[in-house]
């Protein structure tokens, strides 16, 4: 009886009025920037003035957010540089760019009503599982601020639904509907990748389950010919392949496209992609250098300086080891006058002119300005790296050692005649001699060399610490302004350069995947995956002493809970009956069971795929890592609570094709236990919910003993606790 | 193993009138029918014949030859012989010492050393250190001996999975002309006896198994069912690399079990019984071996070595050396104590008279593990009316409760534990605070002094001795005394940090009084000590100490390696470097490489079947392939419990950790040979496994030099580097055998009859050859190369004096730099000669010779050699 349409359609009514509502709820509180709104606020800023930023997630929210506040009116001055910098004191318009957030997040209950309909449980049972979004704390708090995730969860809602539709037309397959629908899932697909990095797990996700399809559909009793098999694998690699694929695409391309303009990002980038953007660091200060110019010479990853100074390497090393005892020559990562050196032709120079400019393969010397002495390398073994060769300098005057004290500039990527410029010329140093480049990493040097770092002679060629650029030049031997100087010799082109769209887009994915991997300092609310399900500790988003305003970024309770033992109730149940039908006790009826394992089994198996990889990951994890997975165990909750009120499911549901048996029409009985069950739920949720607010709204401010009463769990640490005597 | 048997078609039924059979059925005879009816008892059990059994000895013989052979040499430390021989010393002298593997192997190689009485006194500091009245060589026999013993195991096993005779006498080749097996259990290592125990533990799982399919319960079942958990618990008992065997065995099973299940001939109540039977067996029996070992371990180290650092004062306390007096119980106003920090075992809160060089350059704090009287505070109450240092003297003790407000005075140097906004010199961040020890002997100090005592937990109303831990705050600042596993640099004497943390996680701002001694206390007041922890707490706090510390190895090796480089053998492990002579770790290449193609080919041959079984196909039909893939499968798994785990692990990594998972490839290898052979005759059969043994033997030949640390010619080593990435220094070896003889350093054992008639050889052949006067432009040519010799032997002169003065001044010789690996004495390995010729480059083997190295090509370096052989033998 709840079943009926219009019944239907007033739930997904209430629970969508009531998600905007709490949702929006006091938006404009607090007027401060929270917690990553520093990031996300910033980037979408970048947006609106088209500066060049890097991050590790892809653009697609981030654009959005940008495109929101292009439309309220954002004009990208603001930063966002600080937690707790006000909004209103610097007129940013940024309820507008949340309640973007908030749209999305508000959206996501009826889509997870949606799904759960579409999936034929009753309109009981789906605005259960919604309601354990709708009043979520943790989901509420994500969506009401400037973040990707409510985004994020949206779109990977949207995918499964979609997934859902598409498989609900499995009988009438390569109809348009069918195609639209599948279309539909590779495009929402990538809206979830491209809002962030974790959306890859949702394409894992919808991609298993896309295998356990055509895995069915390879089997010879379903498909006499394997030409049906070809068919369906092809029509899936297009739609699930290719279109997010080029969508996601078009993400990067709009986004270069926008940010056509030098920013902070620029440093992250290669020199051809820097050169790309207007106004760049490259374009603007880079200077072709000559012979007898002093530059500074600094190391690409390292961004230490070529250091030397007058001090000796020990005769003797800890380990029993002799050096040479010439002079050292370490990395120094600050400005100094012993980071100049003079480059010194080997060859006769014209007086003026372009011949005295420094091109690819030209061998020169380097010399110490302020020692006097040129840089040689030679077979003794470097100070902590025995396999290298030690980095010394020797007396200009002294000619006995000359072939040791020479160097050939090879650029990277430099072909014959490119001449070597400051800042985008990255070069290899090779000794002539015995063809080892100048090398740096990390090692520091003992007390001896002031814990510098350590430079020597590497015999691989390909190490990335062979890589160095020319910093500055200091000076050039008539004492002329180097850019000016330029200006009149060589009057270089200052429009940027175009550069290939895939190029870019290769180069940035390779650095995206590269600083994921990086992130791996510890964060005071990082915490282990396993702790999420049980809402063992949240993040604290935003504190405000005067007020003891605070928002905490917790889930809640009574909402995540049931869905844990949901999961572990389904994960029983599966188990039981797999021993149970191992003893031949066939228990839950055959139409139930499948029911059981493709419908609830397709949600724990998008719960696991978005939940399980965090385990393998070392980089820095937060709770909200775990929203699309809290999302997809609602979805279980929903399952396991039909199962539970219910021995009865709804069939058929999938549309009727040609070819379709015809079948018997089944309504699920309910009876009156579900209505009381959902009421109960919700009550107790709501409560759960109310009792935290202050925690997700900020606002109002609590006293220490109110913080207190809120910590339901003492893992808990929330700020302006009062201090009782149990607890210090 | 094989229980899933697909049924052939029912004979025809009865009701068929049948002539009466031409050849009358023997007595006692039973047609397949009757014989799958009968009782499971009378299946025939797989005992190999009596003719196997001599096959068996000649094959350990053989094996015992080529494990043992010269196992005295080299008769210095070769590679982690530096670990575990030095283990093998301390449970000698008892001191405890920590490692990271359970003690089981140790103790086995201890025990030989202790019978053949080694006195502990020999440090097996350094690689290549010759070894001094050590018995080495019976330390060397148990893995050695564990090591041949694998080799009938790997026989044993395929006979008991079903294998023919041949295969599995192949296998038992295979695994005795295995190189990587020969040198990992010819020395004073742990791989040995864990692979040993690995194939033990899957022999004794195979014959329960084909027992359990026989007669469950019988009293043979249950033999093999404890032998497993016991062979279980000793290969966890030596590496912890044992938990991938106890995994294959668990999932085996659980298969097991899950088949039973679904027998519904077996009762509920029977089945409860298998899953006791091997809970029981497979998982208390190995556990209690464990600990048994474990027990063992702690009762030889009974007293105080290099480990104690690692482990907690409780445990610390049971050691000899360490034991602490009693002492009282009652902290009072006045006490003389030491404070311990309970978290981290960095120990006392302590101060010396050296102070920080930065922020407020007062006197340091820090922590410091060993007993000093720097340690000694006394606790002084704060609140005392007067000169808080001195008034406590003449009143009777106060005991100190929670909440006391207390100063703590630094008897030697007088000076208070003091606290202030100053950032702390190492962790310089805004919440934490740094401490000193601020004073002067009659000044009272500020109230930056104070600290009030929080007691943790409770139940304790007042500061007692070890039994209460508490919290020290900062009066004025509110922070917490803190520690944390930070060291201090060389100003701080690498002593751990103490600051005082705004934030402090609990843990670690705990503290305790350690000992304590009153003057006003009389000698009966109550008294504690620690309580002597348990076996059971001991054992648990080693394994935590093992699994961090194992956790922790994560710093890189020269030869370590990642485990995807392992099943192609990319690249092996130098051992030991001396006298030009080298042993290398380094598989059988060819073992190795058709090992990881049979896995290959069973995981693709696996993958095909599925994909036709899914189209119809019916392969699991046919009792050939059904009895074959439960066969492989079986083994696959073995490998792959015994290999994927490492691509989880982030510590350092070596190939040697790949020898179980080959042990049980080269089983697999074996199957699948048995497999492809099955529809030969046998004499077709016994020729393929001799090919392959030989090709085996031929290969193992040629790297055997690198096994045993046997000269061999550079030509000889060049042409064994079939791989760039094999990178045993052929520069190390000397160019011909006679070159051996003239190296000062190599004795020829008198047995080497070869390197004689070699160098008589020679001789003759120098005496006997006729003088012709060659062309004119030969001459020239010579005497050009003349010129060139003796302006290089003046180079190398010129630069040998320069080096030998150097050495005269104090130094050692430059260390130059070399193309490659180095000999033990830090030199390069016999390359071209120290130079001087200029800076000749000659393409050599595949490729340039490494700049650094001067040649001067080979005829060059052929007279050179010729010229330097009839100088007067010296150490050059």
């Amino acid at each position: 009886m709840y079943d009926v349409s219009s019944f239907s359609i007033a739930a997904v009514g209430i629970l969508t009025l009531f998600a905007f509502f709490l949702r929006f709820y006091k938006i404009n509180h607090p007027d401060q920037v929270v917690f990553d709104e520093v990031h996300f606020g910033k980037f979408a800023a970048h947006y609106i003035s088209r500066e060049y930023y890097f991050d590790v997630h892809p653009p697609f929210a981030k654009m959005l957010f940008g495109l929101a506040g292009w439309f309220v009116g954002f004009d990208g001055k603001f930063l966002f540089e600080n937690i707790g910098d006000n909004y209103t004191d610097n007129h940013v318009p940024y309820v507008g760019m949340r309640g973007l957030s908030a749209i999305f997040g508000s959206l996501t209950v009826p889509v997870v009503y949606g799904i759960m309909k579409e999936c034929g449980y009753g309109t009981v049972v789906s605005a259960f599982s919604a309601s354990l979004v709708l009043f979520d704390s943790a989901h509420i708090a994500q969506s009401r601020l400037i973040l990707l995730d409510s985004i994020l969860i949206f779109f990977m809602a949207m995918t499964v639904y979609s997934y859902i539709r598409f498989r609900k037309l499995r009988y009438r397959d390569f109809t348009a509907e069918w195609w639209g629908w599948l279309v539909a899932t590779g495009v929402f697909m990538a809206c979830t990748w491209g809002s962030k990095v974790n959306g890859i797990l949702t394409v894992f996700a919808i991609g298993a389950a896309v295998l356990v399809d055509l895995w069915d559909i390879l089997d010879y009793r379903k498909n006499e010919s394997i030409d049906v098999f070809w068919r369906q694998f092809t029509a899936r690699a297009v739609g699930l392949i290719l279109v997010p694929f080029i969508v996601y695409l078009s993400f990067f391309w709009v986004h270069f496209t926008v940010l056509n303009r030098s920013g902070p990002g620029d440093t992250f980038m290669s020199p051809a992609f820097q050169e790309s953007l207007v106004g760049n660091e490259l374009l603007m200060h880079s200077a072709e250098i000559r012979y007898l110019d002093t530059v500074t010479i600094r190391a690409k990853d390292a961004k230490v300086y070529l250091h030397s100074h007058p001090e000796k390497y020990p005769l003797r090393y800890d380990d029993g080891r002799i050096s040479s005892q010439g002079q050292q020559v370490t990395g120094y990562g600050h400005a100094d006058e012993n980071n100049h050196w003079q480059i010194i032709p080997t060859k006769a120079l014209p007086e003026t002119g372009r011949g005295r400019i420094v091109r690819h393969g030209d061998t020169i010397q380097l010399l110490h300005v302020n020692t006097d002495s040129v840089l040689l390398t030679h077979d003794v073994a470097s100070p902590l790296t025995p396999t290298n060769q030690e980095f010394t300098t020797h007396p200009k005057e002294d000619y006995s050692r000359y072939n040791e004290t020479l160097f050939q500039v090879l650029l990277m990527d430099g072909e014959e005649g490119s001449a070597w410029r400051s800042k985008s010329g990255h070069f290899r140093l090779v000794h002539v001699l015995t063809k080892v480049s100048l090398y740096t990493h990390k090692g520091q040097l003992p007390d001896w060399a002031f814990l510098q770092q350590e430079i020597n002679g590497n015999k691989n060629p390909n190490d990335r610490g062979n890589v160095w650029f020319v910093d500055e030049i200091v000076q050039t031997p008539d004492g002329e302004d180097v850019l000016n100087r330029q200006a009149t010799v060589n009057t270089p082109n200052r429009d940027p350069k175009p550069r290939n769209f895939f190029k870019k887009f290769f180069e940035l994915q390779g650095l995206m995947l590269q600083h994921n991997a990086g992130l791996t300092a510890s964060h005071p609310y990082a915490s282990s995956p396993l702790n999420w399900p049980f809402l063992v500790s949240g993040i604290s988003f935003w504190t405000e002493s005067e007020s003891q305003k605070q928002i905490y970024f917790i889930g809640n309770i009574v909402g995540w809970w049931t869905c844990v033992i949901a999961v572990s109730v389904y994960i029983g149940i599966m188990g039981a009956d797999m021993i149970g039908r191992r003893r031949n006790v066939k228990a839950i009826p055959h139409s139930v069971r499948k029911r059981l394992w493709n419908s609830a089994g397709f949600f724990l198996l998008v719960w696991f795929i978005h939940y399980a990889p965090f385990f393998l990951m070392s980089r820095q994890l937060f709770l909200h890592h775990y929203l699309p997975s809290h999302l997809a165990s609602t979805l279980v909750a929903g399952a396991v609570l039909h199962f539970l009120i219910s021995d009865t499911v709804n069939t058929p549901i999938s549309a009727k094709g040609h070819f379709t048996p015809l079948r018997h029409r089944n309504y699920a009985e309910i009876g009156y236990r579900g209505p009381i069950i959902l009421g109960i739920w919700v009550v107790m949720l709501l409560i759960a919910f109310v009792y935290i607010s202050p925690l997700t709204y900020g606002t109002p401010g609590l006293t220490g003993d109110e913080v207190n009463a809120r910590r339901l769990l003492n893992t808990w640490t929330l700020h302006f606790a009062a201090k009782n005597a149990g607890q210090v | 193993m094989a229980s899933v048997r697909a049924r052939r078609p029912p004979s025809p039924p009865p009701s068929i009138a049948h002539p009466p059979p031409r050849f009358p059925p023997k007595a006692g005879h039973l047609d397949a029918d009757a014989r799958r009816a009968a009782p499971r008892s009378l299946a025939r059990p797989r005992v190999p014949a009596a003719a196997e059994w001599r096959v068996l000895a000649v094959l350990l013989l053989v094996g015992a030859g080529v494990r043992l052979f010269r196992i005295s040499s080299p008769d210095s430390v070769v590679f982690d012989e530096v670990h575990f021989g030095k283990f093998a010393a301390r449970y000698i002298k008892t001191r405890y010492f920590v490692d990271v593997h359970p003690p089981l192997a140790k103790l086995l190689i201890t025990l030989a050393a202790w019978i053949f009485g080694f006195n502990g006194h020999f440090e097996f500091d350094d690689i290549a250190k010759p070894f001094v009245d050590t018995p080495y060589v019976a330390m060397r026999m148990v893995p050695a001996l564990m090591g041949l013993w694998t080799i009938p195991l790997g026989y044993l096993t395929l006979r008991m999975l079903d294998c023919r005779a041949t295969t599995a006498m192949l296998a038992a080749v295979l695994l005795t002309f295995e190189n990587a097996l020969v040198t990992q259990s010819r020395h004073i290592l742990l791989d040995a006896p864990l692979i040993f125990f690995t194939a033990l533990s899957t022999f004794f799982y195979v014959c329960f198994a084909t027992e359990n399919a026989r007669r469950p319960f019988s009293e043979a079942w249950w033999t093999w069912l404890v032998l497993t958990g016991g062979a279980l618990g000793a290969v966890v008992s030596c590496k912890w690399v044992g938990l991938f065997t106890i995994a294959l065995v668990g999932l085996a099973t659980l298969r097991q079990l899950w088949i039973l299940l679904g027998d519904t001939r077996v009762s509920p109540r029977l089945w409860i019984k298998h899953f006791l039977a091997r809970a029981l067996c497979l998982i208390l029996v190995p556990l209690l071996v464990y600990m048994f070992i474990f027990h063992i371990h702690f009762a030889i180290l009974q007293n105080s070595g290099e480990g104690d650092g690692f482990m907690s004062p409780e445990f610390q306390h049971t050691l000899g050396g360490h034991r602490m007096d009693d002492t009282y119980a009652d902290v009072a106003v006045g006490s003389r104590v030491t404070i311990r920090h309970v978290n981290t075992q960095g120990g006392y809160l302590h101060s010396h008279p050296h102070n920080y060089p930065a922020g407020s350059k007062q006197q340091q704090i820090t922590l410091y593990p060993h007993l000093d009287e720097n340690n000694d505070w006394r606790i002084i109450n704060a609140s005392s009316p007067g000169d808080p240092y001195t008034s406590w003297e003449g009143h009777p003790p106060a005991y100190i409760p929670d909440g006391a407000r207390i100063k703590l005075r630094h008897i030697s140097t007088a000076k208070s534990l003091h606290s202030h906004d100053f950032r702390p010199p190492v962790s310089d961040v805004d919440f934490q605070n740094e401490v000193s020890a601020y004073g002067m002997a009659d000044f009272e100090g500020d109230m930056n002094d104070d600290w009030i005592v929080e007691i943790d937990g409770s139940a304790a109303r007042r500061l007692r001795t070890l039994r209460t831990a508490f919290r020290l705050k900062h009066a004025l600042t509110g922070c917490y005394l803190f520690s944390h596993k930070v060291k201090l640099p060389a100003w701080g004497f690498d002593q751990q940090e103490v600051t005082c943390n705004k934030n402090a996680v609990r843990a670690n701002s705990l503290w305790m009084v350690e000992t304590n001694w009153h003057p006003h206390l009389p000698a009966n007041a109550p008294k504690v000590n620690y309580r002597t922890p348990s076996l059971l707490s001991k054992f648990l706090e080693l394994n935590s100490v093992m699994w961090t510390t194992n956790a922790g190895l994560t710093e890189r090796h020269t030869y370590d390696s990642r485990p995807a480089s392992w099943p192609i053998l990319r690249r092996g492990i130098n051992f030991w470097v001396k006298d030009h002579r080298q042993v290398y770790l380094t598989g059988n290449p060819l073992v190795w490489w058709m090992s990881t193609a049979a896995v290959s080919a069973y995981v693709a041959v696996r993958a095909l079947l599925i994909l036709r079984a899914k189209r119809g196909f019916r392969d699991f039909e046919n009792t050939k392939v059904v009895k074959y893939d439960t066969l492989c499968g079986f083994l696959f798994l073995g490998w792959a419990l015994h290999y994927l785990p490492f691509f989880l692990m982030t510590r350092q990594l070596f190939l040697h950790h790949y020898l179980p998972a080959l042990y049980f490839a080269v089983l697999l290898l074996c199957a699948v040979f048995d497999f492809l052979t099955a529809s030969l005759r046998p004499v077709a059969r016994l020729a393929a496994a001799l090919v392959l043994a030989l090709l085996v033997v031929w290969n193992f030949a040629i790297f055997s030099p690198l096994a045993y640390g046997l000269p061999w010619t550079k030509a000889q080593c060049r042409a064994a580097q079939w791989r760039s990435t094999w990178d045993f220094s052929w520069y190390a070896a000397l160019s011909s055998p006679s070159q051996y003889l003239m190296n000062l350093n190599f004795t020829p054992p008198p047995q080497c009859r070869l390197f004689r008639r070699l160098r008589e050889l020679r001789s003759q052949r120098a005496r006997n050859a006729p003088r012709i006067r060659r062309p004119r432009h030969h001459r020239r040519r010579r005497r050009a190369r003349a010129r060139r010799r003796r302006r290089c032997a003046r180079a190398d002169g010129r630069r040998r004096r320069r080096d030998a003065g150097r050495a005269r001044e104090g130094g050692a010789r430059p260390r130059y730099f070399c193309g490659g690996a180095r000999g033990e004495d830090g030199r390069c390995g016999e390359q071209c000669g120290w130079g001087g010729c200029g800076g000749w480059r000659w393409r050599w083997g595949g490729g340039w010779i490494e700049g650094g190295q001067r040649c001067c090509g080979w005829r060059a370096r052929q007279r050179r050699r010729w010229w330097r052989a009839r100088q007067p033998r010296r150490e050059w």
